[in-house]
């Protein structure tokens, strides 16, 4: 960390700086210039807050060096992590394509997506029970009873299952039905949630906040990674920016840049971070070329007929059409789509 | 366009905007709610500024329902605009690959970048001369001399040359040296320059405002196609946001929605819009993963002593295995690079 005393600071004040950097177990690199002194405090910082050094009396600017977050960074875990789900792997050479309904509806409209979707070449099966919709009047979800009809959708197609989570009173529940928990863009920094799944051992796609930066994203996956749970996936769904003529901007720069700090598996939803349904395809290709680990997609079977997100739900064959168009891109990189055997091989019963 | 009424607004108020709507040659279709009136203002499709009733007594809001632009327009001219530079053609099959450095830092420097650049696959040269740094004490480009040093680059290479313009004087001298005029992030809306440029027939390029929506984007190239230059390349270059991991966002949205609204070509740069050379190679596949129609990139022989944009400047080395890249990405969305043939 660098300290940067104001112009005036006496030298009494950086004395008093220099003290607080020893008491906190890290050594003290000085540095007078003409106009500045700048202090630097060597040593394990990532868990030492730039506040305690902010506050001090004639300390003009507190600079971090290294990361602030230490489980999450490609420094600390060089390799790439894998994450292994029934059937696949993500953040190897398999590119993972979720795909499913913004919101389980009904038994049929569920079945036939999750039979749709896998036709087409979907490697899991998404499907929001419990929805956080910003309008309190609007659809709220099935709850368990769609936690149900999703395990009976993976029962029949054997797809893995994610679905969001959004309280830490339904984790108990959840985990017995999901394999993958979803921490929706809402979520991203509600902290109790985050330490919840940390002590599970569930899978976990992270979804990035809708006005968060990569490097708060990171420090929300280190909230799940310190609970032991390293099992998490992160999501680039969209930021929010001046534009508007998508429904988010996605931030396509966030894919080479968490490939570049983090050893997490990245994924990309172009369903959300563009809003519209024409967009999906461009997007998930470009995500691809970028380095992204996988997608996830919203497909409907009747999208005009959807309680929630329509406007960007693909149909089952627009859903196949770019499906064909990610596995080209996915070749020239080196990598495979990841396809899931029937769920007997798997033994879900 | 839809013009909705304050909830109670008088009759008279809604009489006073029908007898605007009519005076302005338009056909007034209210629609009286239990709540609200709306009524839509209906035309042939002549310009009607919305101002005129957003002053109205009694209006709450105006709506606009078509584009407010017309040449740039999908609409107006379904097809693809596709035009020919030298050996190649932009907004067709081809995805022709622009590159060189930031600045035009001396004759050596132009002439190396040049042929290096020619050698690894690109299909025209940019330079600045002029260069809009945000500190008045930073280097300020070389002038009229940059542009004789960009023409014997490109009488050594065949490469037709790209030099950004920062003003209206600028014209007349630049329209003799270069093949394609840049029109920089900050002059998108330098309305008077977007004038002067479409009174020339040289092409141009012309970059997204920093914190221009991709509206007010095709807004300001409407100027210049009003006046009758008709080729325009429009570029995305990252836009301002929170995020500072980066020196801008790549809008990649920007890019199927360009296609889908206008007819123009569309280019990416990747390395403005990522800021650093680590990331240019990616964001580059993605551009033209997601349907751009050109790439545009910095390239420096020596980065680390360029003048401007040497973090992200690629060697020439690491562009090479970009254009690669690229290549596979352009073949896999049915598109193909320019194909190299000697030039005279």
């Amino acid at each position: 960390m660098m300290i940067i005393m104001k112009a005036n600071a006496t030298p009494q004040q950086v004395e008093a700086v220099i003290e607080k950097v020893k008491s906190a177990g890290l050594n003290v690199h000085l540095s007078q210039g003409v106009e500045a002194t700048i202090i630097g405090a060597i040593g394990e910082t990532h868990n030492i807050p730039t506040e305690r050094f902010e506050g001090l009396e004639g300390v003009e600017l507190v600079q971090r060096i290294t990361q602030p977050y230490k489980l999450a960074s490609r420094q600390f875990h060089p390799e790439d992590s894998v994450i292994s789900l029934p059937g696949f792997n993500v953040g190897g050479n398999q590119i993972a394509v979720i795909a499913g309904p913004c919101s389980v509806e009904s038994r049929s409209q569920i079945m036939e997506t999750a039979i749709a979707v896998k036709e087409a070449g979907a490697s899991a099966l998404r499907g929001g029970v419990f929805k956080p919709r910003t309008s309190p009047y609007s659809f709220q979800g099935l709850g368990e009873e769609g936690l149900e009809l999703l395990a009976e959708a993976r029962e029949k197609t054997g797809l893995p299952i994610v679905a969001e989570i959004m309280s830490q009173v339904q984790v108990d529940l959840m985990v017995k039905y999901v394999d993958v928990l979803q921490i929706g863009a809402r979520n991203m920094q509600n902290f109790n949630l985050l330490r919840a799944i940390g002590e599970t051992r569930t899978a976990v796609l992270l979804k990035r906040g809708l006005s968060a930066t990569v490097e708060e994203l990171l420090m929300s996956a280190e909230y799940i990674l310190a609970g032991g749970n390293n099992r998490v996936m992160l999501c680039e769904r969209g930021i929010r920016t001046f534009e508007t003529s998508t429904r988010n901007t996605t931030d396509i720069n966030a894919v080479p840049v968490l490939k570049n700090l983090t050893h997490l598996p990245v994924i990309l939803d172009p369903s959300h971070s563009t809003g519209y349904s024409e967009y999906v395809a461009a997007i998930a290709r470009a995500g691809i070329a970028a380095g992204a680990d996988g997608l996830i997609i919203e497909v409907h079977p009747n999208p005009a007929k959807a309680v929630s997100d329509g406007r960007q739900s693909l149909k089952p064959e627009a859903f196949a059409a770019m499906v064909k168009q990610v596995g080209q891109i996915a070749q020239i990189m080196g990598r495979t789509l990841a396809s899931v055997e029937m769920s007997s091989k798997h033994g879900w019963a | 366009m839809m013009i909705i009424m304050h909830p109670g607004a008088p009759k008279e108020q809604i009489d006073a905007v029908i007898a605007e709507i009519e005076k302005q040659k338009l056909s007034s279709h209210p629609i009286f709610g239990v709540e609200q009136t709306i009524i839509g203002a209906v035309g042939d499709g002549h310009y009607v500024a919305k101002e005129i009733f957003e002053a109205l007594p009694g209006v709450l809001e105006v709506q606009r329902i078509s584009k407010p632009y017309k040449l740039a327009s999908r609409q107006f001219h379904p097809q693809d605009s596709v035009f020919e530079l030298d050996g190649f053609t932009v907004g067709g099959t081809e995805v022709p690959i622009i590159a060189g450095p930031c600045s035009v830092e001396s004759k050596t420097q132009i002439i190396e970048i040049a042929h290096a650049v020619k050698e690894a696959g690109a299909n025209a040269l940019r330079g600045g001369v002029f260069k809009p740094r945000t500190s008045p004490y930073a280097f300020q480009g070389l002038g009229e001399e940059g542009l004789e040093y960009m023409a014997e680059a490109r009488a050594q290479t065949g490469l037709p040359i790209v030099v950004e313009v920062m003003a209206v004087s600028q014209i007349a001298m630049m329209e003799k040296y270069v093949d394609v005029f840049q029109l920089g992030a900050r002059n998108m809306q330098n309305f008077n320059l977007l004038r002067a440029i479409g009174e020339t027939r040289t092409p141009v390029l012309f970059k997204r405002g920093m914190s221009a929506t991709i509206e007010e984007m095709l807004m300001a190239s409407e100027y210049i196609l009003s006046g009758g230059n008709t080729r325009v390349i429009l570029c995305e270059r990252g836009i301002r946001t929170f995020e500072t991991a980066t020196r801008n966002t790549t809008d990649i949205n920007a890019i199927p929605v360009l296609k889908n609204l206008t007819h123009l070509p569309i280019v990416i740069d990747p390395s403005h819009s990522t800021g650093d050379s680590a990331y240019v190679s990616s964001i580059a596949r993605a551009g033209v993963a997601a349907g751009a129609d050109g790439v545009i990139v910095e390239v420096h022989t020596d980065p680390a002593h360029a003048i401007s944009d040497g973090k992200q400047s690629l060697t020439p080395e690491a562009f090479a295995k970009m254009v690669k890249q690229v290549k596979a990405v352009a073949e896999a969305v049915d598109r193909r690079l320019v194909s190299q043939h000697a030039t005279a």
